[in-house]
């Protein structure tokens, strides 16, 4: 292969509860066919995250159980992670991952857990009710739509410097209100989608790819890569 | 008796006499129209029962099945409620329809919902549960795996003095401390190797301290000999063990259960956990060791039922139920052992039944599947378009592959497929439209039971 990525799978052996690690396996279905080598490793409790070693970090969603420990452990990797963010690392966070980049969200028993305030979205949560189905999105400066499926309790409001993956066109989003659905930070891209979310969307999944070649291969044509066509998956 | 149970049970054995003769009914409706009648009906009509509760998420059904096989090598009259009836409408339906037998104490072995665990309990106090195990299921309607736990254990408590008879290898089983007695089946058939397991498993946080579990030997998910690096916790003592997997196809396994050599007739290193915990629960109403293992190894068609072999013009298709992650990885690791040539077709749909959600068709591993020696794969069901998608992620390449989004297209696509046997993965409305039409077309009896 002509590119090599290599990926964080932060806490992947806690956080898989909504098969979030399809998104990993179509980004190397993609990558292949870009000509790029994906590989990937677990970054999990007690382990640090060096921001040199990835040039893409996924960060799924689990139970509530396994959320509370990561919230913990993630605070000691808080910095690099930041770090990482900060300098245009590509980055895609669903779910629960998309609440600890934030500032908190509210748990199972009704108790504020601490994110990393990498991204300054705060989480609410409904009572006794979940945003549950199908969902259609328009992403603002593609002109993309993404579909997808949500189920989630929290209630996510954007913060400073956040804009949404997309405008909500039917489903709830972040919050049932604003009409917003996800995040955009830099490179880091939020959502409350399940699918899994690049399994549905192979366009996200391109753009995430391109953004990595373009950090890690300044010089390089990537006009191949970006004429890939994408076919519809669903 | 109170006068109140009396006309309940009454009403509901004449609705089930009412369904049975002219509708071709079950058993759910008339435990329904007693139990609206008087709640409490359940307790009037179990007093003379000694109760067996299975629950868990995958296994539950073959687990009681099983168990009724084995329990008959010693009891005569064992009541047991049929497969998919496992909640409290259904399971009081069972007693209803029941033959009237002979005076004394009567077992009855009832598959239990996890969630009606507590609610049948509140009526009846088992002598036995047995847990199989509990894995994530469908999402969109069902709880995390700690809140299905102690859904069961709300029921447990009701009845202290009642032997748990567990699957030690899982380590949730392990997790709270109960009064009760409790006895530990499991693996110990492979020799001790330092490992953890794969980063996609659920549930591999020690209960105790909160670190990630080791295992010394692990069977799939996240079974196995666990221990935690942290602390003590570990997996308990084994009453129960398989020690050694003497042969194994995707159509049969032969094991060794304490000594006693038993040949199951349905593939699947998650069905010889269910023979196991069977054997279990035979030793502990005291079925002899070598009784329990004939019985286990009868070829008795009618308890293998979620994995059913039907005929096909010239075609043998070999149809199998998925319904959850775990369950779709295990299938997909029985079926890539297969050393004759098959071909396969999966058939997805995200109706309530099967789960709105199709995330998890992710999760099983149908990369390790082999494509190579795979003439042809067929992706369908109202789904169809996801799975294909998933497939292709997988590995299948496109001049073996086709996608049929209607059912009639599917069945005749199966019937020209290049070879003699055909694995067909279904979801579960997925299962009984395809048995609906094959039924209609004469290839099998119709329903579903």
């Amino acid at each position: 292969m002509q590119y090599q990525l290599h990926l964080a799978h932060l806490y992947g052996d806690l956080l898989n509860t909504y098969g979030d690690i399809g998104n990993i396996l179509v980004l190397k279905y993609y990558a292949q066919q870009m000509g790029v080598k994906l590989t990937d490793e677990v970054v999990s409790l007690d382990q640090p995250f060096d921001p040199k070693k990835y040039d893409i970090a996924f960060f799924g969603g689990g139970q509530d159980f396994e959320q509370v420990i990561v919230s913990k452990d993630i605070q000691s990797k808080k910095d690099d992670l930041i770090t990482y963010i900060e300098d245009g690392g590509p980055m895609l966070a669903i779910c629960g991952g998309y609440q600890l980049l934030g500032s908190y969200y509210i748990g199972a028993h009704g108790e504020k857990i601490k994110g990393i305030h990498a991204l300054d979205h705060r989480t609410e949560s409904q009572d006794n009710h979940r945003f549950i189905g199908d969902i259609v999105i328009k992403n603002e400066e593609t002109g993309q739509e993404y579909h997808g499926f949500e189920n989630h309790n929290g209630i996510t409001y954007l913060g400073h410097g956040e804009r949404p993956l997309g405008k909500v066109i039917s489903g709830n989003g972040n919050n049932g209100s604003d009409r917003t659905e996800g995040a955009i930070y830099k490179n880091v891209y939020c959502s409350y989608f399940h699918g899994p979310i690049l399994a549905r969307n192979g366009e996200l999944a391109k753009r995430i790819l391109l953004t990595a070649l373009k950090r890690k291969y300044l010089q390089a044509d990537l006009s191949a890569q970006e004429a890939l066509v994408i076919k519809p998956t669903y | 008796m109170s006068l109140r149970s009396s006309i309940a049970i009454t009403a509901g054995k004449s609705s089930y006499w009412f369904l049975h003769k002219f509708r071709h009914g079950g058993t759910s409706f008339p435990g329904k129209l007693a139990l609206a009648l008087d709640p409490k009906v359940l307790r009037t009509l179990a007093k003379d029962y000694d109760i067996v509760v299975i629950t868990g998420t995958n296994g539950k059904t073959l687990t009681t099945a099983l168990t009724v096989k084995a329990l008959k090598a010693k009891y005569t009259q064992i009541l047991t409620n049929p497969s998919g009836s496992n909640m409290i409408q259904g399971i009081t339906g069972a007693f209803l329809t029941a033959q009237k037998g002979a005076n004394g104490k009567k077992l009855a072995v009832l598959e239990t919902d996890e969630a009606n665990v507590p609610i049948i309990c509140q009526y009846v106090t088992p002598k036995a549960f047995v847990l199989t195990n509990i894995f994530r299921d469908q999402m969109d309607r069902y709880g995390e795996i700690y809140t299905t736990y102690d859904k069961i254990i709300a029921g447990i408590k009701m009845a202290p003095e009642a032997t748990i008879i567990a699957n030690g290898d899982a380590p949730i089983f392990n997790s709270k401390k109960l009064p009760n007695p409790t006895i530990y089946y499991g693996f110990n058939n492979q020799p001790d190797q330092e490992q953890m397991a794969p980063a996609n498993t659920d549930g591999l946080l020690c209960p105790k301290c909160q670190h990630i579990l080791h295992y010394k030997q692990r069977s799939y998910s996240n079974l196995g000999k666990y221990y935690c690096p942290n602390c003590s916790f570990a997996r308990p003592e084994l009453t129960y063990q398989m020690t050694q997997i003497v042969d194994q196809t995707p159509a049969s396994s032969t094991f060794v259960i304490n000594g006693q050599e038993v040949t199951l007739h349905i593939g699947g290193t998650y069905n010889i956990y269910n023979a196991l915990a069977a054997f279990s629960v035979a030793s502990f109403f005291g079925v002899e060791p070598q009784a329990s293992a004939q019985m286990l190894s009868d070829k008795d068609e009618k308890v293998f039922g979620r994995q059913e072999v039907i005929r096909l013009g010239e075609k043998e298709v070999t149809l199998i139920l998925v319904k959850n992650p775990v369950g779709l990885d295990q299938v997909l690791q029985m079926i890539k052992t297969d050393q004759e040539p098959f071909s396969l077709a999966v058939l997805l749909n995200a109706n309530y039944a099967d789960g709105i959600d199709t995330s998890w068709i992710w999760d099983g591993r149908f990369e390790d599947l082999p494509f190579a020696r795979i003439p042809a794969v067929l992706a369908g069901g109202e789904r169809y378009k996801d799975i294909a998608f998933r497939l292709r992620v997988a590995g299948v390449s496109e001049d073996r592959f086709a996608e049929r989004p209607d059912l009639d297209d599917v069945l005749e696509y199966i019937k020209h497929m290049p070879t003699d046997h055909v694995y067909v993965l279904a979801t579960y409305t997925a299962v009984l439209q395809l048995r609906e039409k094959l039924a209609n077309e004469g290839y099998i009896k119709g329903g579903m039971d």
